[in-house]
């Protein structure tokens, strides 16, 4: 390499170094949101080709990473559009177990929790979750029997931590259904983290 | 004696505010809508109330709120440090396949 361009590196639409400096980080940022090896490689594949056309508007301003993350945020939008879109026919939006199980008591305490089903004490933080790589496998699985929309919401809303309203708009739904949609999956996750972590954990 | 009868009226009130107030069913449904809006007065108080002498109902809370915040923390650790597999060959083959036949 000359001094000259040691000096000035000049930036150039180079798709084969990106895929090396920085397929894998896009990657795991994809496949954690989208929870599908295939649909986050087409993410990433995605961020490189729209990459590859708005090169021009990029010019070596700011971190080249931080500008690829940034358009791979929208294609990770697209895709729970697209769910929203393509939510397969006769499945309402509030789908879901409704788990009345968990409630179902003989007598008077109708209602209220079933012993076999009610919370225990978990004795972990979240900071501690966050570093168990093994937590987030059992995560992925509980999530995966939901339907796919209220996956989608319950990762909107609780990993981005998008507003109800931008979420409703991704997904083509009211209100009413993205917070029965939330509730569900809320009370199936924490069941399921429970039987398959924390009592396991113990 | 004066213990036994406190334990008694204890009993008694919890009994009469867990038959009173919203069963655990509703009160978890009110839990996750926490989470989404502000509750009304009235919603607020008898959720505060429901959690307060029910210990199943209070650890759900928790529950919801554990996996909120490990949830958003995680979304926030740089990918690098992320323990997931990296993109596979084949993948990283057929994305640099489709890069390439654009240029």
């Amino acid at each position: 390499m000359s001094e000259a361009q040691a000096k000035s590196p000049q930036p150039s639409a180079d798709p084969e170094r990106w895929l090396d400096d920085h397929g894998d980080y896009l990657f795991k940022y994809a496949v954690f949101r989208l929870r599908d090896d295939i649909v986050a490689e087409d993410a990433v594949q995605e961020t490189f080709l729209a990459a590859l056309k708005a090169y021009g508007n990029f010019e070596g301003r700011g971190s080249e990473r931080t500008w690829l993350v940034g358009i791979l945020k929208h294609k990770i939008i697209d895709h729970f559009r697209r769910v929203g879109r393509e939510a397969p026919i006769g499945e309402e939006p509030d789908d879901g177990p409704e788990h009345r199980e968990f409630f179902d008591r003989p007598g008077e305490w109708q209602g209220h929790w079933n012993a076999n089903w009610a919370p225990n004490d978990w004795h972990a933080t979240p900071a501690e979750l966050v570093e168990r790589g093994d937590f987030w496998k059992v995560f992925n699985d509980c999530l995966s029997p939901l339907p796919q929309r209220t996956v989608s919401a319950f990762t909107l809303r609780e990993v981005e931590g998008l507003k109800s309203e931008e979420i409703c708009d991704i997904l083509s739904i009211k209100v009413n259904n993205l917070w029965v949609m939330l509730h569900r999956a809320r009370l199936h996750l924490r069941n399921c983290l429970e039987l398959n972590w924390f009592k396991q954990e113990q | 004696m004066a213990l036994k009868l406190y334990d008694k009226l204890k009993h008694a009130v919890r009994y009469w505010l867990l038959r009173t107030l919203p069963t655990c069913q509703q009160t978890v449904e009110l839990i996750s809508q926490s989470m989404e809006r502000p509750l009304t007065f009235g919603e607020s108080f008898k959720l505060k109330l429901h959690v307060w002498i029910c210990v199943w109902c209070q650890w759900y809370m928790e529950h919801l709120l554990v996996i909120r915040d490990a949830s958003r923390t995680k979304a926030d650790q740089a990918p690098d440090l992320m323990t997931s597999p990296p993109l596979s060959n084949e993948a990283r083959e057929r994305i640099r396949r489709r890069l390439t036949n654009q240029n």
